[in-house]
């Protein structure tokens, strides 16, 4: 068993791991990822005896504190108890001997005397069981490809059969074919093992490990199983690293993260780049806690749920065009609604914004939690909408400046010459031009693209939370309407900007949305991350929808139904083989 | 599967076999090459040797047996030296006749004395080898292990101590470190002899003359070493600070290999290549320190029969000390590249 308790390690003034615990048990296998920085390899090495400076806090293998050893019970631990797998970087292993002597030093560096003709032949089964000839033994480093050296680098890391095994990168410097392979491989020895994988791949991470740390800035920010984390991911710096990391179902364009990391903040370490922070969390670390099916640290808990519909209704009469609605819309997430004409996607929009009134009865709109019963200023300053057609939504007798400032005026904020101020450095964000003659044209004079971004920048000019776009591009050009959805996402990038997107063009909704939610006859009959409803629609609605836009997908439907779990946004199942090799 | 095609390639009659035939051929036109850079370098310092004097101005024999000598030389040794030197003939014969007799040994005659070139200087070599040799392998050998153990404690007091005291001595030129120890051990405080590399006319034998060759040898080794060891120190040290930081040291610490195989084996072995280049180009540098140390300490040894040779004009002798010496240095660079290949796999089967 191998418990790490408070483990903090500084170089120079700069703490590293700033308090990491951590319990595995034999057959545990745990992913630490997080981005180059963050203290991964440090956590590694730190459990390895291997770092320069001293770390405070215990790791204790078996009871035994692996920091309180000496270096000569440490040498002896190296190798035996604990291994790592390194990355097959270029000077992994020592040039000047050969790949089987470099194995046979991991045995013999544990063995008092040992009969030379056992230790050969123990150094022949290794090569044997990482898939290496017998002949590449007698190799130099040089002599090997890339994957070889790896299988190398393995078989020496498996020499004394270590409790427990640290895989650092242990793909990274592969190729996918190769990747694939050395993953297989390492599956079937890291059994029964201690194991920790130090990656920033997060697919390599999610085939080789049961559960998964994030690491960030030195601390843990969430800790839960690999698949839960990774298609649900709690704390918005896991969704961030999420969106942009590409894998082979991702739908959506990539997003990163804003700003850059930075150590030994006050703090929450990722305030900074939080889009949800509080002003708590520039003062007080969260402290890693239990929530739900998984540890988090977050003062907020995670993603907070921005708006909340539950058994919403609205009706025209008898006609009930929005017939109970479920959904929730998480901070910094799109949701696309989608369906044909008349489905009830743009009233269920206007009666979140408040331009229909909501039936009597059992249904609520929660915004940030709390349950909406009427809208004052505050709640326009943290919702808006943009409309289908820009020009219309624009009066006529407001030029730029006016139209653009009219919300601030509304709000009653700022002097004439502030607002002027805040709308310049708006219309710079949604990229256009800042002169006085633009801001003084009316919305005739200028293109229906720029008229969407001026509507945009309106609605954005208050700084909301939350963007209700009701088919916001479907009046422009492809290109123009390309740039505007490439704008919102950067916004939503930068701001943390959640965004209910509704439209019925399923391709467009499929590359800016996080989820989908198709409406039939005002109830949502479907919905789910958007790559899986895209490509294993369930409802026979969404199947049809589909079938309309792409014909030629249409064997790959329903799948999604039979699938026992596995599979999914990642691939968390058992790889086959790519290629025919003895084991 | 590659195999397969290669073959394929090769056409059917090109089996297995005929590759590796093939690959013979290669490795050994590899090895061709090798030494043909080696040949080229000679034929161009005989030929340069062959040359230099000729394009001197007036006489030829006046250029190769100086002004003074020619003085006193008689019409019959005039006579056998145009026809050996094949003065009367062409320049292509007289190159002819230049190799022909320096392939049956003879380097010329040195009228100071009065013998062979070469015998003369063989008499004299075994001294400047003992001394040059044991100088090479005790400077390097001291050098390497005084800088694997210094670049392994960096920035603790045993490296800042060697390195301040390395640099130190390194700074002060052969002859002076020579003529500081002779004054010092030898005048001073008696305990080393002031000249010469044996007792003249002792009789010894056996082990009390190999004791007694040691003792006359210790002051000028100790010259040359202390001078020299820096060189291989710094550059030792240097390399091993940055072989420390490379992965493989954290691979093998990592297996839980001791403080000795990793200082050693690992990291000293790969710090090893720059030094034995460098030590290798040191040779030349060596041969003229051991130039003057012999002069210091009168060492009977090449360097002090070249300084006696410029002394007494006696160019013959010269020439042959100077081509001797640039052979020495190619040989030594060829077993430099021999031994390289040696230590790195990498070398050899980039070649």
């Amino acid at each position: 068993m191998l418990e790490i308790c408070d483990l903090k390690v500084s170089y120079d003034e700069t703490e590293i791991l700033a308090g990491v615990d951590l319990d595995l048990l034999r057959g545990d296998s745990l992913a630490i990822i997080g981005e180059s920085g963050a203290g991964k390899t440090t956590l590694g090495l730190a459990v390895m005896g291997l770092l320069e400076e001293r770390a405070s806090g215990r790791i204790l293998l078996d009871g035994k504190d692996i920091l309180s050893l000496d270096e000569k019970e440490m040498r002896k631990m190296r190798g035996k108890d604990i291994a790592m797998v390194f990355q097959n970087v270029e000077d992994a292993l020592d040039p000047l001997m050969t790949v089987s002597d470099q194995i046979q030093e991991a045995i013999s560096a544990h063995l008092e005397k040992g009969d030379p003709r056992e230790v050969d032949d123990r150094v022949r089964r290794l090569l044997k069981s990482v898939g290496l000839n017998e002949d590449k033994g007698g190799s130099f480093p040089h002599q090997l490809s890339g994957g070889e050296k790896q299988r190398a680098l393995i078989a020496m890391a498996l020499a004394n059969d270590p409790q427990v095994l640290i895989l650092d990168e242990p793909t990274a410097s592969l190729d996918a074919v190769t990747k694939a392979e050395i993953t297989c491989l390492l599956r079937e020895r890291i059994r029964e093992k201690i194991v920790l994988v130090i990656t920033h791949d997060i697919s390599t991470a999610a085939k080789l490990a049961e559960k998964m740390a994030v690491l960030y800035a030195g601390r843990i920010v969430e800790l839960g199983d690999t698949k839960d984390l990774l298609e649900n991911p709690r704390h918005p710096y896991t969704r961030g690293l999420i969106r942009s990391s590409p894998n082979m179902t991702t739908t959506k364009d990539l997003q990163g993260i804003p700003g850059r990391m930075v150590h030994g903040v006050p703090g929450c370490p990722f305030s900074d780049r939080c889009t949800q922070r509080i002003d708590r969390c520039r003062r007080e670390v969260p402290l890693l806690k239990e929530a739900g099916d998984r540890m988090i640290a977050c003062h907020r808990g995670g993603i907070v749920p921005l708006l909340e519909l539950s058994d919403v209704k609205t009706s025209f009469g008898d006609f009930a065009a929005v017939d109970g609605v479920d959904l929730t819309l998480y901070e910094g997430e799109t949701i696309a609604l989608v369906g044909e004409s008349g489905s009830g996607k743009t009233t269920l929009a206007k009666t979140v914004i408040g331009l229909f009134e909501m039936d009597d009865g059992e249904g609520e709109i929660r915004l940030e939690g709390e349950v909406l019963t009427r809208r004052g200023r505050d709640f326009y300053k943290k919702v808006q909408m943009i409309y289908q057609n820009p020009k219309e939504s624009i009066s006529h007798r407001m030029n730029v400046l006016e139209a653009i400032a009219e919300p601030l005026e509304v709000q009653k904020a700022g002097s004439p010459s502030e607002r002027r101020a805040i709308v310049k450095r708006v219309l710079e964000e949604v990229e256009l031009p800042t002169d006085d003659a633009f801001l003084k044209k009316y919305p005739h004079q200028i293109s229906g693209g720029e008229a969407q971004r001026v509507a945009i920048a309106r609605a954005l000019v208050l700084n909301p939370k939350l963007l209700i776009a009701d088919e916001p591009t479907s009046a422009l050009d492809a290109s123009v309407q390309a740039k505007i959805l490439k704008l919102l996402l950067n916004l939503q990038e930068k701001r943390g900007l959640a965004i209910l997107f509704i439209t019925h063009d399923i391709a467009l909704a499929r590359k800016v949305s996080d989820r989908m939610a198709v409406m039939l006859k005002g109830k949502i009959v479907e919905e789910g991350p958007t790559s899986d409803v895209t490509t294993c629609p369930v409802h026979p609605y969404t199947m049809k929808l589909l079938e309309v836009v792409a014909p030629h997908l249409a064997p790959m439907r329903g799948a999604r139904e039979t699938r026992d779990g596995s599979g999914g946004l990642w691939e968390v199942s058992e790889v086959p083989p790519l290629r025919a090799r003895e084991l | 599967m590659q195999d397969l095609e290669m073959r394929h390639l090769n056409g059917p009659e090109v089996g297995w076999d005929g590759q590796k035939a093939m690959e013979k051929a290669k490795a050994l036109l590899r090895r061709g090459t090798f030494f043909s850079n080696y040949i080229i370098a000679f034929v161009i310092i005989l030929t340069l040797n062959f040359v230099l004097p000729r394009m001197m101005p007036g006489d030829p024999l006046q250029a190769i047996y100086g002004e003074e000598a020619l003085l006193a030389m008689t019409p019959q040794l005039e006579a056998e030296l145009v026809s050996r030197l094949a003065l009367d003939q062409s320049i292509g014969q007289q190159f002819v006749a230049y190799i022909l007799a320096l392939l049956s040994g003879d380097l010329g005659h040195s009228y100071y004395y009065n013998q062979e070139v070469l015998s003369v200087i063989l008499d004299f070599l075994p001294w400047t080898l003992l001394l040059t040799g044991t100088a090479l392998v005790i400077s390097t050998l001291a050098g390497l292990i005084l800088g694997i153990e210094s670049g392994y404690r960096r920035g603790r007091q045993l490296d800042k101590t060697l390195l301040a005291g390395l640099m130190f001595l390194s700074g002060f030129p052969d002859f002076f470190m020579g003529i500081v120890l002779l004054l010092v051990f030898g005048v001073v405080m008696g305990m080393v002899p002031l000249s010469g590399a044996l007792t003249p006319y002792s009789g010894l034998e056996g082990l009390p003359l190999a004791l007694d060759i040691l003792h006359h040898l210790l002051a000028p080794l100790a010259a040359l070493v202390l001078v020299r060891v820096t060189s291989a120190y710094l550059l030792t040290r240097n390399t091993m600070i940055t072989t420390l930081k490379e992965n493989f040291i954290l691979t093998a610490r990592a297996k839980g290999c001791t403080e000795g195989q990793i200082k050693y084996r690992h990291a000293g072995r790969n710090s090893l290549l720059p030094v034995v280049t460098a030590t290798g180009l040191l040779i030349p540098h060596l041969i003229t320190g051991a130039l003057f140390v012999e002069i210091v300490f009168s060492y009977p040894g090449v360097g002090w029969l070249l300084y006696n040779a410029l002394l007494t004009r006696d160019y013959p002798l010269i020439q042959g000390i100077l081509l001797m010496v640039t052979v020495a240095v190619l040989l030594a660079n060829l077993l430099v590249d021999l031994l390289y290949s040696k230590l790195d796999p990498r070398v050899s089967h980039a070649r």
